[in-house]
């Protein structure tokens, strides 16, 4: 998935591809994750990813899982519209370093600093690393509601990750 | 110039007055008239009240009639959610061609039977009665690529490209035939104007842009023209790639999201194409200065050239400063 998302920064692949390589990521790892778990190999990190409140627009989102999962992250993707207490709940059930916020819309963007907030309410803010990512989402929005790191591509996003769980 | 001759004369290739100024407003407009979304999305008379209003407010020589993807979608059954104060989105888990087999039994919908894309035929109709004579009125139609996404899934959709091309020439051709009688409808109504927005079509390369969505884009372009009203092609996000053949779609205005520069799309395209665009909506519009907005319009003027019609990449977002707005408007009036 690394050359997938090579190719995809440098535009000769485009979402079509991603999402075909992203199948066959899955159905590959279907046979090779046992054959990993018994030997006793630890994933990277492991992230909760989601669309916050109110968006539905997931396709981002899903490029970042597939990368993430392929750059040796267990994803636990909570799919599209996801409220902040269904990410407080996986990520300390699942023991998450990591939480992955997206948004496609202006107007959901607020629900990211909620969900942050519900972290810090709930006390677990210091547990996990926050990133944030989606198309109007800037690095300055992201410093501006607390998050620890914003990734404007999926491909940047996977060394995002590895950066903040080994920070 | 009335902001409909400005258009128009850019549209022929002839001098203007200054440059016409055609930003898309939504949540922009609900907001400057104090409406919740769902009462602008929902309700034609809300919608034309607010269109009025920005286009006074700020000047624009046009009105617009769009709102969101869903109108033709909710229309046909599909799941779709809806909230206070933002645009309604579709269900895609629930899609309404989840399975392929559906696709036979749907049929074209009538524009004039109870329902959404009535509602936007209804507002075509009150903003002509009300700004026609004085200021273009677009109607909004869906594209080839956009529409197959809103009913099978946009990431269903795109392996389809690869799993069964003939489910995707067919799906394609049933959005076409449906898009082209809810323009007729929008047209017979007093659009004098029909923008095509086909967002979907970003997230393909030159292949399958070439392959599959530009023949139907350009199936539905020609038959808009031949109801005798121009055409604007909208592709939200990164269309580098693809843009050279947007150019070749027959749409008279080709609008830009912020990725693609227009520089870009001039050297890809003949010097008479009137391209529209494209500052970046969050970075440069909203979260700009009036200098900031000025300086990045002059940079799109310079890099498109003559044939250029004044706007923001996307939409203008929720919370941008009127004053920001203004200098868009300073900026058009500036320059012919």
């Amino acid at each position: 998935m690394d050359e997938v998302g090579r190719r995809f920064e440098c535009e000769e692949y485009f979402v079509p591809e991603m999402l075909l390589s992203s199948r066959a990521m899955k159905a590959s790892m279907e046979i090779v994750r046992p054959l990993l778990a018994a030997t006793g190999a630890e994933p990277v990190g492991r992230v909760v990813i989601g669309t916050v409140k109110g968006d539905l627009h997931d396709i981002g989102k899903n490029l970042v899982a597939s990368m993430l999962e392929g750059g040796g992250f267990e994803v636990i993707d909570l799919g599209a519209d996801v409220a902040p207490e269904r990410f407080i709940e996986a990520a300390a059930t699942r023991n998450a370093n990591l939480v992955a916020l997206s948004a496609l819309l202006t107007v959901t963007m607020p629900s990211m600093k909620t969900t942050i907030d519900a972290f810090q309410s709930a006390g677990l803010r210091e547990k996990v690393k926050i990133m944030v990512g989606g198309a109007p989402v800037t690095q300055r929005y992201a410093d501006a509601i607390g998050a620890d790191g914003y990734s404007d591509s999926a491909g940047s996003a996977v060394a995002l990750a590895r950066k903040l769980v080994t920070a | 110039m009335t902001g409909k001759e400005r258009i128009l004369a850019k549209l022929r290739g002839e001098s203007t007055d200054s440059l016409p100024l055609m930003p898309i407003t939504m949540m922009f407009a609900a907001d400057l008239a104090g409406v919740r979304y769902i009462d602008y999305a929902r309700d034609y008379r809300v919608l034309a009240d607010a269109q009025v209003a920005v286009a006074d407010r700020f000047g624009l020589d046009y009105v617009s009639a769009i709102s969101d993807p869903a109108r033709e979608a909710t229309d046909l059954g599909a799941a779709v959610e809806w909230f206070d104060d933002q645009p309604p989105a579709i269900v895609e888990s629930r899609a309404l061609l989840a399975e392929k087999s559906k696709l036979v039994t749907l049929r074209v919908p009538d524009p004039a039977a109870p329902g959404r894309m009535r509602d936007r035929v209804e507002a075509v109709r009150l903003l002509a009665e009300r700004t026609g004579s004085t200021r273009i009125v677009e109607g909004w139609v869906e594209g080839p690529c956009a529409m197959s996404a809103d009913l099978r899934g946009v990431n269903t959709l795109m392996l389809d490209f690869f799993d069964d091309a003939p489910f995707v020439e067919a799906l394609f051709d049933y959005t076409v035939r449906m898009e082209v009688e809810f323009a007729r409808a929008q047209v017979e109504a007093g659009a004098t104007l029909i923008g095509v927005g086909d967002a979907a079509a970003s997230l393909v390369g030159p292949k399958l842009y070439t392959r599959f969505v530009r023949p139907w884009e350009q199936r539905l372009i020609a038959a808009i023209r031949g109801f005798g009203v121009p055409v604007r092609l909208h592709i939200c996000g990164n269309t580098k790639r693809i843009v050279e053949g947007m150019g070749q779609t027959g749409a008279e205005i080709i609008d830009l999201d912020f990725p693609t520069p227009l520089g870009h799309a001039r050297r890809a395209m003949r010097e008479t194409q009137v391209l529209l665009g494209n500052i970046d909506p969050v970075r440069a519009l909203r979260d700009g200065t009036p200098a900031s907005v000025e300086a990045a319009l002059a940079e799109c003027h310079e890099q498109a050239g003559a044939a250029y019609i004044c706007g923001a990449g996307c939409e203008v977002p929720r919370g941008t400063p009127h004053a920001n707005v203004e200098a868009m408007t300073q900026f058009a009036r500036s320059r012919s």
